[in-house]
């Protein structure tokens, strides 16, 4: 029984009605002004509370995907650790897992196709395999007549892939890759796209970045109007060993999670799809505590990754029950994590970083702070929304704009004359 | 009365203490049969429900500002912003772009015993590295072989990165020495043409070629600077072609193996002298802490991490324990030798034929 799934809220939704009844039906027993009575009146109410409180968090978590599993949120099961040593590592960097999640689905934006269509609710595959019957699966789509093909052709197709880390051992089987429609014409046959690597906050799953942000249906219909040119999309957990925040921190004699996003992905990708290989064609965003990782990881490998949006993100190194210790107990290693640090202590990077907030965010003056330490050759741009909270529908306003700035930034696909031939997948 | 204002948690907070203790004293008032009693007391408990929900609600939306006010809650916000660009500080500080990160400040030939002075025998130059990341500036040596010049620009060389503290001088060990090893296997066909890089072990305080917390970044330096100034300067082939690889003498044994198992994506082969490499050489690191110096002991990394795709030739020893320890995609081999010298020809021509065969081609 899945911790998102319908039957699992569902029965927690039953037991807070059920404390509810039987609270009700009780009520006449522990009538009488006496103290033992009182007291069990006193319990029924925190029992019946307790269970209306559980289906409270099991609803919202459902719906906002924080934990996707019961290993998500309590460990030991599968999340991913590093690969045994001594075993070899695997052929291929990265696994097709899911490929019928529907073309673009999701997300509050809807593409201009879909306005008249009929809009389809797909279930992932893999997410049918692993949250059967959650609201996870509902995707909104598009207008599918003509077929899925006309469909990927048009509007472009998102895949769910399983990414291993060659040299960290790190590996993850729920990154999900947004190739373009661009991708598959015959005039981008031999082009090579420049990728955004989408991170997460912390916790969540995935999809959220396809139901909640809607990047890909936002990247498709700004492609599609002309405001931006077309970019291959790398959608990952910002945790790759959830219950943990292991905030892209190479751990000391632990997970080497930055060179995970900073390396190991960046080959995988390279290695598998059409894409560019140098700086100028990668860019790193993300949100809360992926805006803090796509900032970091773009300060500290600035030949890989040219740009990064941190959209209401943070720029130090936190620590906290959720984290354990990442810094080995150093308090020099941890200071090296802490963005604002390095900017004040360690040579600027050669890279660009776009920092988003909304003024009545928490995080508001400390993303100021940062952007005041930021001096050549780093370039600092800031996004701040009057108004906004920590959520989704701050960052939905913010992303196109995001998008268009890291458009400027990247190097385009050059397309070729047509040559009839349909372009080879992966 | 704000979503995330005190007040709003004060009147949940009162009205939650009001309807539970007038639930509990007016408890038996509802104890009676019949529908309305019933209907009362769900009444009652829902509204006491919702009143505890909100009050949660309201107290962990105020720790995060999830949403910040009652029409960011209901999505009605539309304000938007605009995109600016930072203007602080720019003049406070200097510009680090100002150094570039290749500086040549002599060039000679290289001189082969014995053969004339027309030889075909490549260029040394010593140069000043500059590292925009790790800030470090090293002074090394580059070999370019004989014919670079002429090599069409899209045949690219693969790189060998020669670490130790002998290049400085004129000892067999030096830079000109070893380039002069370097050009005669080449001439004699067996080692294919390089380009070689010459840079000292010791950075800074450190001889481990280590990101030292708090300290010299030289780690950074060798996999990510150095490649990005090798390759703003020369005809070199990316690592990401797997046509980079380290040398070393025993002054530069740990920094190699280190690199090459915590930088594998930069560097594909190493060969250096056989030797445990559990510590770091000279002193230990002054921000170090336990789980830092763990990860310092090259066995405890070859143990517990993943085993690298690298190639490892250890020369002068039984290349024990490493031979024990590596598993694909890691591959050691050992040579001994007789004469104790370092066998830089040897190991020259080992890492040539390790360097991925089209490493300079680009596409």
């Amino acid at each position: 029984m899945g911790l998102t799934s319908g039957l699992f809220i569902g029965l927690t939704i039953a037991a807070a009605v059920a404390g509810l009844a039987v609270t009700v039906w009780l009520w006449p027993r522990v009538a009488r002004q006496r103290a033992g009575p009182i007291a069990a009146r006193l319990g029924l109410v925190a029992v019946s509370q307790a269970l209306a409180v559980v289906a409270l968090l099991a609803w919202i978590n459902g719906y906002f995907m924080f934990f996707g599993s019961w290993s998500a949120l309590f460990g030991g099961g599968s999340a991913p650790p590093a690969q045994p040593a001594g075993t070899a590592a695997p052929s291929s960097p990265i696994t097709i897992t899911g490929t019928d999640l529907g073309p673009v689905p999701g997300g509050s934006s809807v593409l201009p196709e879909a306005v008249n269509g009929r809009l389809v609710a797909k279930a992932p595959r893999y997410y049918a395999e692993h949250h059967t019957g959650t609201s996870l699966a509902t995707a909104g789509g598009l207008n599918l007549s003509g077929g899925a093909d006309r469909a990927v052709r048009s509007v472009g197709e998102v895949l769910q892939v399983m990414i291993r880390g060659e040299h960290t051992g790190i590996s993850t089987g729920s990154a999900l890759v947004y190739l373009p429609p661009e991708y598959f014409q015959p005039a981008y046959a031999h082009a090579r796209f420049p990728v955004v690597l989408a991170l997460t906050g912390y916790p969540n799953v995935t999809w959220s970045i396809v139901r909640f942000l809607a990047l890909p249906a936002t990247a498709a219909r700004l492609t599609a109007d002309g405001k931006i040119r077309p970019a291959v999309y790398v959608m990952m957990n910002v945790s790759v060993a959830l219950p943990r925040d292991t905030e892209c921190t190479n751990i000391p004699a632990g997970l080497q999670v930055e060179s995970f996003f900073g390396h190991d992905v960046p080959l995988a990708v390279q290695q598998t799809f059409r894409v560019r290989s140098d700086g100028s064609g990668w860019a790193a965003l993300g949100y809360s505590t992926g805006g803090y990782c796509a900032a970091k990881l773009a300060m500290l490998n600035p030949y890989q990754f040219s740009a990064a949006v941190a959209m209401s993100g943070y720029y130090r190194a936190i620590t906290d029950n959720t984290t354990g210790n990442l810094y080995g107990g150093s308090r020099a290693y941890r200071q090296e994590n802490n963005l604002d640090w390095r900017l004040r202590n360690l040579p600027a990077p050669p890279v660009s970083v776009l920092a988003t907030a909304s003024r009545a965010e928490g995080i508001y003056p400390g993303t100021r702070a940062f952007l005041r330490l930021i001096r050549p050759p780093m370039r600092g741009y800031s996004l701040f929304l009057p108004q906004g909270g920590h959520n989704y529908g701050t960052w939905d306003r913010e992303l196109p704009q995001c998008l268009e700035w890291l458009n400027q930034r990247l190097t385009a696909a050059r397309p070729h004359a047509a040559l009839g031939q349909p372009a080879p997948i992966g | 009365m704000g979503l995330t204002s005190a007040v709003l948690v004060a009147v949940l907070a009162v009205t939650v203490a009001v309807l539970l203790a007038g639930l509990v004293w007016l408890w038996p008032r509802l104890a009676g049969r019949g529908i309305r009693p019933v209907l009362a007391r769900v009444a009652f408990l829902g509204c006491l429900e919702l009143t505890v929900l909100s009050l949660i609600f309201v107290v962990v939306n105020r720790s995060a500002v999830f949403y910040s006010s009652w029409s960011d809650f209901f999505g009605t916000d539309t304000g938007s912003g605009a995109i600016i660009a930072s203007q602080h500080g720019g003049a406070r500080y200097s510009d680090s772009r100002s150094l570039p990160p290749v500086v040549v400040t002599a060039r000679s030939a290289v001189r082969l015993p014995g053969r004339g002075r027309r030889a075909q025998t490549g260029r040394l130059q010593t140069v000043r590295l500059h590292g925009l990341l790790s800030g470090l500036s090293v002074t090394g040596y580059v070999y370019l072989p004989a014919g670079y010049t002429a090599r069409p620009a899209a045949r690219h060389l693969p790189v060998a990165v020669l670490i130790s503290d002998e290049i400085g001088g004129a000892a067999p060990g030096s830079a000109q020495r070893i380039s002069a090893v370097a050009a005669d296997e080449m001439a004699a066909g067996r080692l294919r043409p390089l380009i070689l890089v010459m840079l000292p072990a010791r950075i800074g305080q450190d001889r481990g070629c280590l990101d030292v917390p708090g300290g010299a970044q030289a780690a950074t330096f060798f996999s990510q600077d150095l490649p990005h100034a090798v390759d703003s300067a020369y005809r070199a082939a990316s690592p990401v072609s797997r046509g980079w690889a380290l040398l070393a003498d025993s002054s530069g044994g740990y920094c190699a193996l280190q690199l090459a198992l915590t930088s594998s994506q930069t560097f594909a082969a190493a060969a250096l002298p056989a030797a445990g490499y559990q510590a770091p050489p000279g002193p230990g690191q002054p921000g170090g802490s336990r789980p830092l110096s763990t990860q310092d002991n090259l066995q405890w990394l070859v143990r517990h991490r993943p085993m690298q795709p690298v190639s490892v030739l250890f020369t002068g020893g039984s290349g024990q324990p490493w031979l024990s320890l590596a598993r694909p995609p890691m591959r050691v081999t050992s040579v001994g030798q007789a004469d104790g010298q370092w066998p830089a020809a040897s190991a020259l021509d080992w890492i040539g034929g390790e360097l991925s065969p089209d490493a300079g081609v680009r596409g």
